[in-house]
């Protein structure tokens, strides 16, 4: 190998050892990475990807120890090195981002000075002024806008994407020569992630830097990384390129990983179409709801966010509608106003036809009943003191008067259906995996037999083999149940597998509620395509992200900007659509949109 | 409402199979060795300051003025006075054991109190929050301004002390610390979707109160509450040590302390040996409540 390797990593191997005994953790693990080569490494969690990054660095935790191998780093041997040798590499050479940058930052002290602060303990020499500047040059490499005034600003004005930005430049303000990214675009919203994957692939163009960037995702590391590595269980199980990866996986291993993508823009998905005459169960009409908090910069004063801004959508019978849309866009708040534990300021939700807000008490408690809600987090939405049998026959306590026997036979009987071990009855949820707990979330929902099923990301938290095991029990059940599904997600391939129409969500509003199809091949309003264009897939995205991909974040839901919404992060924005609301136009083919550029004057 | 309501009452007697929970965790603690040793030294102090003044025949207030300030019988004394007599010849293991019995019996019925009273405040304020909620924490705000001791001094100090009023001169000066905890526990697991998963359900505010916040919120607090059994006693204690408590010629432990001092240097015994026994029962008392807490924690899977 010629002598311009960065950073050798040679059979390395690293065991923990827990109570005297010692498991491995990482086995006989080797690779190069070139100066300026960006090398990715992927694998599942718990693969040992993290492990490896903070071997890599001599940073391991106390419990884990290297068991044999060399780490060098131009010439420097990383696993034998001292405290001051790692010092003189650590920050100055090699700069690392984790997946949580909330918490690289002191909360109390501007985010620029912390930079700069940084910068002169590794090169003295460099004066205050000048460190500024250049935390200031990097934060415009980065695309940070206004970057002089956000250098001054405290982390906790700084969004997840923007702060990930700034914890980039934190890693390479010495100067490095090697940047370790861990699982850097894990937290982040598809949008935001995608600026951040193309941020990366520009700093590979521009900067002199090597990466090694860690990820969980293919889909992720496809664009970025030159060479990559795919770790299982501590072993590199296959050595390859991302296309050459993608095309021809090797490894039963990869394979399996590759399978897992989700796919998107193929076309044979089939979809129950619903039936025209199906009555329509859930129909919501210009929903809003606004939040007052307390204004902070005075006595009594509040302010109002504006959380939902009109939404209106009917639901029909027996069909799957998704609603999606990234943090802040108010689906959390339209479930709420959905179930009736919140209630909206104006506009009408009406089940069945009855308006929920003109119903009784008593009424609303015995609609209940019949619409159900599953929730995203497998962990926080099941009480922990409960077995998992009183947990299902908590619906039934509260809305059927039966038997205990009966009541046992029920939940028994729904927890063979959503694939629970019914001797699971008398056990407490502790130790069961996320999808057993989704599953109790779900059997809980069931087991009053609802019409209509909300599923707030609930399968988010799950990995892709339960994922899928989960939707096909959904399909079953509807086809089985007849029910009626509301899908609220930010998972756009999630949607396209289980969805009959899809609704996007942008700061309070639907911008487009059109049919599955019609979204993914015809999709109308802009930032629908820069959705589309950020899905993680390996598939040829038929938007690309040069063209669609949007930059920026949502405008806050206390400032909205006259006009469109989206106007100023808009590729294509008119100056009609900084005045104007854009009309809700009715496509021709079914749907809505609300953008100025699509309607009347569109070729349709 | 009628309906939840009378559901909640059948819930509460809900069927054996689901209460395990409960005795799941005392199977757990029952298996700790802390657990025993302590119930143990319990069971013999509490049952020994019941039994011992009836059985003995010994009585706490008989004086013996030719037998003032005998020593125990360790330490040279006769197994008549097991643990010595006072400076008014009175046998001081059964003044010490009733002693004990008078502090434990007034602690208990304090942290029963202040426990109930903190609690329920806590946790109605953390759940409704608002305006109630902001009143109710300016009271306890206001409770917890005011020295316990003064408090002693404004309330005993003008009366006739009685158990009952040192019962409530402890409660008052206990329960703002437990409404406030409770309060922070219940404002958390509000937000909790468990809980939503409930109201979405239509569970009533009483019935998540009553199943959910509660059963989660309560358990280490009641742990807490045993722990501050100990604290209470001492408070006692105190309280009769500066003649706040309950008056001579009830023993308790703390006139007893307050009585020895002046014959610390030539008969060491009065003053110390009602200190020895609240140290035992409090150790005890420890012992059982970290078992406790232990074990509920191993059941629940949260270490």
């Amino acid at each position: 190998m010629p002598s311009d390797i960065l950073l050798g990593v040679d059979n390395l191997g690293v065991a923990a050892s827990i109570g005297g005994r010692s498991k491995v953790v990482l086995d006989n693990i080797s690779f190069a990475v070139s100066r300026r080569e960006t090398f990715g490494i992927i694998g599942r969690s718990g693969s040992g990807k993290s492990v490896l990054a903070k071997a890599l660095i001599g940073w391991l935790d106390p419990a884990l120890s290297v068991t044999g191998g060399a780490v060098s780093f131009d010439g420097v041997d990383m696993v034998g090195a001292d405290a001051a040798q790692l010092r003189a590499i650590r920050g100055r050479r090699i700069g690392y981002v984790g997946a949580d940058p909330t918490t690289v930052f002191d909360p109390t002290i501007p985010i620029g000075r912390q930079i700069a602060e940084k910068l002169r303990a590794v090169r003295p020499e460099v004066g205050h002024k000048e460190a500024l500047d250049r935390v200031v040059e990097l934060f415009e490499t980065v695309r940070i806008p206004d970057a002089r005034l956000r250098a001054g600003e405290l982390p906790s004005k700084f969004s997840g994407g923007m702060i990930q930005r700034a914890a980039i430049v934190d890693a390479m303000i010495g100067g490095t020569e090697l940047l370790i990214a861990d699982n850097v675009t894990q937290p982040l919203d598809v949008t935001v992630a995608a600026q951040i994957i193309r941020l990366f692939q520009m700093l590979r163009n521009e900067v002199n830097t090597a990466i090694l960037f860690i990820s969980s995702s293919l889909p992720m590391v496809k664009n970025i990384a030159d060479r990559l590595v795919v770790l299982e269980e501590g072993r590199v199980v296959e050595r390859s390129t991302p296309e050459r990866l993608a095309a021809h996986p090797e490894t039963a291993y990869s394979q399996a990983l590759i399978a897992q993508i989700p796919r998107i823009w193929s076309r044979e998905m089939a979809h129950p179409a619903v039936k025209a005459d199906a009555a329509t169960v859930l129909s919501v009409q210009d929903v809003k709801r606004n939040y007052r908090v307390r204004n902070q910069r005075s006595l009594f004063g509040s302010v109002s966010i504006q959380a939902v801004r009109g939404v209106s959508f009917d639901v029909k019978s027996g069909e799957s509608l998704g609603i999606v849309g990234e943090s802040g866009c108010g689906k959390s708040t339209l479930l709420r106003l959905l179930t009736w534990l919140d209630m909206p300021d104006a506009g009408r939700i009406s089940f069945d036809g009855v308006d929920l807000g003109k119903m009784s008490r008593n009424d609303r408690f015995h609609l209940r009943a019949r619409l159900q809600l599953v929730l995203q987090d497998p962990y926080g939405s099941i009480p922990a003191h409960w077995t998992v049998g009183r947990i299902i026959s908590e619906p039934l306590r509260l809305h059927r008067s039966m038997l205990a026997s009966e009541r046992r036979t029920r939940v028994t009987d729904t927890m063979v259906e959503v694939g629970l071990d019914p001797g699971l009855y008398s056990k407490l949820p502790v130790g069961l995996s996320a999808g057993q707990r989704q599953r109790i979330n779900l059997a809980r929902a069931l087991v009053l037999e609802p019409a209509i099923l909300l599923l707030d990301e609930t399968l988010s938290a799950l990995d892709q083999t339960e994922q899928t095991r989960l939707i096909a029990l959904f399909e079953r059940l509807q086809s089985a149940r007849g029910i009626t599904y509301l899908f609220i997600s930010h998972d756009l391939a999630m949607v396209r597998r289980v969805c009959s129409r899809v609704a996007v969500m942008y700061l309070g509003k639907i911008v487009e509620l059109v049919s599955n199809e019609m979204l993914f091949f015809a999709p109308q309003h802009p930032y629908t395509k820069a959705l589309l264009s950020a899905a993680p897939t390996l598939e040829e995205s038929p938007y690309a992200r040069d063209d669609y991909l949007v930059e920026g974040e949502p405008p806050s839901p206390l400032l909205i900007p006259a006009g469109c919404s989206f106007a100023n992060r808009c590729p294509q924005a008119l100056p009609v659509c900084r005045q104007q609301e854009p009309p809700v136009h009715h496509l021709p083919q079914g749907g809505i949109v609300a953008c100025h550029l699509a309607g009347e004057d569109r070729v349709t | 409402m009628t309906v939840i309501d009378a559901d909640f009452s059948e819930a509460l007697v809900a069927d054996e199979k689901e209460l395990s929970v409960a005795r799941r965790i005392w199977l757990e603690t029952r298996k700790s060795p802390w657990f025993t040793v302590g119930l143990g030294l319990f069971v013999v102090l509490v049952l020994g300051a019941f039994l011992y003044p009836l059985l003995s025949g010994a009585d706490p207030q008989v004086m013996h003025f030719r037998e003032k300030l005998l020593p125990p019988a360790f330490a040279g004394g006769s197994w008549a006075y097991p643990l010595g007599t006072d400076q008014l010849g009175r046998d001081m293991l059964s003044r010490s054991l009733v002693g004990l019995q008078i502090s434990f019996l007034l602690a208990l019925a304090a942290v029963v109190l202040t426990f109930a009273v903190g609690a329920a405040i806590g946790l109605y304020s953390g759940f409704h929050g608002g305006l109630t909620d902001q009143l109710l924490m300016r009271v306890v705000d206001v409770q917890l301004s005011i020295p316990p001791i003064i408090l002693a001094i404004t309330i005993l100090g003008v009366t006739r002390p009685t158990p009952a009023l040192v019962v409530l001169v402890l409660t008052l000066a206990g329960w703002p610390t437990y409404a406030r905890v409770t309060r922070a526990a219940a404002l958390g697991e509000r937000e909790r979707e468990y809980v939503r998963a409930a109201r979405v359900l239509g569970a009533s505010d009483l019935r998540i109160l009553g199943l959910l916040i509660a059963p989660v919120v309560l358990p280490p607090l009641a742990f807490a509450a045993v722990l501050d059994l100990a604290r209470l006693m001492i408070f006692e204690a105190t309280l009769d040590f500066l003649g706040l408590g309950l008056q001579p010629p009830t023993p308790t432990l703390g006139t007893i302390i307050a009585d020895g001092r002046k014959y610390l240097m030539n008969a060491w015994w009065v003053a110390s040996l009602p200190g020895v026994f609240l140290i035992v029962v409090l150790l005890a008392v420890n012992m059982m409540g970290v078992a406790l807490e232990r074990a509920r924690n191993r059941v629940l899977g949260g270490l």
